[in-house]
């Protein structure tokens, strides 16, 4: 200890400076910290939570249903300007402020591998698979192919094409549970974090209904995805689906309008 | 007793900046025999297994009962208190490091001198200046004691902070120890006068932000200190005073 240190010969020439002291008042990385842990809930959080158990879900009752949904998000007012702050910058705000804090922490589940532990490291890496994963989906979702703001009926064509490939099926599904586990735990953290659930008994309770939570955005996101794999296509939409599918390279299409692997 | 020995793997380093090396001993068997005990066998007989002649291994210790804080050290991987770990429960051949996140000073002594710079930075005192007689302070509730009493038992062995992946370098993160000690003396009734300074002081660069609440802390916390529910107690009075300030500044 700091007694040992004035005694040991040479103490001057310490090569490794040691982890610095509290420095109170400097710096602005509460309030990044705080926001990057609000951003993740509100509107992220809200977002997956909209998107996969109301938007994606709508898949459920149809091509149609699920076209109706898909327009209504497009001509909401001031839509731009919605999915600007609502979604573009607080993903990339958390997304990147995530990476910053999981460069600076060191992993050591190998020396203490507990439960709270592996969930830090998992929170980590479910954040990095799920912004992978959100990157991709939002390029060939939004800037590849048919533009689904303008033609929201070609929807349910375009993620089935995707989803009945098998290789994207499974991107989808690792997608779903990184996020949705990310977003489950994260609402632990968040709570724990900020002071809203600090006792024991309570943290556990919590747990289990953010494990509910997860469960319960999994199932939707399966449901949804059973949806554009075992549903047909009305047949008004399978020009449009057979002339998209055949962008695609290697892509082709059964008489049923559904592309085949 | 027909010659049963226990062997130990030390991480040795000679002067701060030197390089570390490893060095295998042999100690006879002795029932309850503890890692501090078998540091005071090598002592007395400074050879390595294949009998070289080295140099005592150089700790820290004190108290021998797991109430001074001193003897904290890496064994077999993990932070904990050499003078309560009983060779009897230990996996051999025990692994001795020193603490990897502080300075090494020589051997398995390290400079953690942080935890007390980081317990000025919130002033983690009851302040009484003492030039007068202030007369008894204000009685503190059962309720209060229930909470505070716990706490109060913190040795300063930075066990918590070596085993946070957040208390590193790049973060300079404050660790759950201090964290603790401002839930006990924001608890205190007389040290509650300083509570907002120590609250700011855990908003700056390295404060209780950076706590990934990875829970190892209260893991291996030798004194059972609620860490993680005073960092949740503690967390909430911050963001508390955070948004208050916003508000109302």
């Amino acid at each position: 200890m700091a007694s040992a240190s004035s005694t040991a010969p040479g103490a001057k020439e310490i090569a490794v400076p040691g982890v610095a002291p509290l420095r109170a008042g400097q710096g602005y990385s509460f309030v990044l910290r705080r926001l990057h842990s609000l951003s993740g809930i509100v509107p992220v959080g809200a977002f997956l939570f909209e998107h996969i158990l109301i938007s994606n879900s709508t898949a459920i009752s149809g091509p149609d249903a699920y076209a109706r949904q898909v327009s209504f998000l497009a001509n909401l007012p001031l839509v731009f300007f919605l999915e600007l702050f609502g979604i573009w910058l607080p993903i990339a705000f958390h997304a990147l402020y995530g990476f910053y804090i999981w460069y600076r922490g060191d992993g050591n589940t190998t020396a203490y591998p507990w439960s709270g532990n592996w969930m830090y490291t998992a929170q980590r890496w479910t954040g990095g698979i799920a912004f992978v994963y959100i990157v991709w989906h939002v390029y060939t979702m939004r800037f590849l192919g048919d533009d689904l703001h303008a033609h929201p009926e070609l929807s349910f064509g375009k993620v089935q094409h995707e989803v009945m490939q098998t290789g994207l099926f499974l991107f989808y599904v690792l997608g779903l549970v990184a996020a949705s586990w990310h977003f489950a735990y994260g609402i632990w953290l968040f709570s724990a974090k900020w002071g809203i659930v600090s006792g024991d008994k309570a943290q556990k309770r919590l747990l289990r209904v953010c494990l509910v939570l997860f469960l319960v955005l999994c199932g939707a996101g399966f449901a949804s995805l059973y949806s554009f794999r075992s549903q047909a296509l009305p047949t008004d939409d399978q020009n449009r689906t057979m002339i998209h599918s055949s962008h695609k390279a290697g892509a082709q299409t059964a008489s049923n309008g559904r592309p085949v692997q | 007793m027909a010659e049963k020995s226990v062997i130990l793997k030390i991480k040795r380093q000679n002067t701060p900046a030197s390089k570390s090396y490893w060095e295998e001993f042999s100690v006879p068997y002795r029932p309850n025999m503890n890692v501090i005990s078998a540091l005071m066998d090598i002592a007395a007989e400074p050879l390595t297994r294949d009998g070289k002649a080295t140099t005592p291994i150089t700790y820290d210790s004190n108290c021998l009962e797991e109430v001074c804080g001193s003897c904290a050290m890496l064994i077999n991987g993990r932070a904990r208190m050499a003078c309560s770990a009983l060779i009897d429960h230990l996996e051999q051949p025990i692994r001795l490091e020193p603490f990897s996140k502080f300075p090494v000073v020589r051997d398995l002594a390290t400079d953690r001198n942080v935890i007390f710079e980081n317990l000025k930075a919130v002033k983690a005192w009851v302040p009484i200046d003492g030039t007068y007689d202030l007369g008894p302070g204000p009685r503190m509730s059962a309720e209060e004691q229930e909470v505070a009493y716990p706490i109060s038992r913190c040795i300063s062995c930075c066990c918590c902070m070596e085993a946070c992946p957040q208390f590193n370098e790049s973060t300079g993160f404050v660790g759950a120890a201090t964290i603790a000690q401002v839930r006990l003396f924001n608890t205190h009734p007389t040290g509650k006068a300083l509570e907002r300074e120590r609250l700011a002081a855990l908003m700056g660069d390295g404060g209780i932000q950076e706590c990934g609440y990875a829970q190892n802390c209260v893991e291996v916390c030798p004194k059972d200190i609620p860490l993680t529910r005073s960092i949740s107690e503690v967390g909430g009075q911050v963001m508390k005073q955070a948004l208050g300030d916003l508000l109302r500044r």
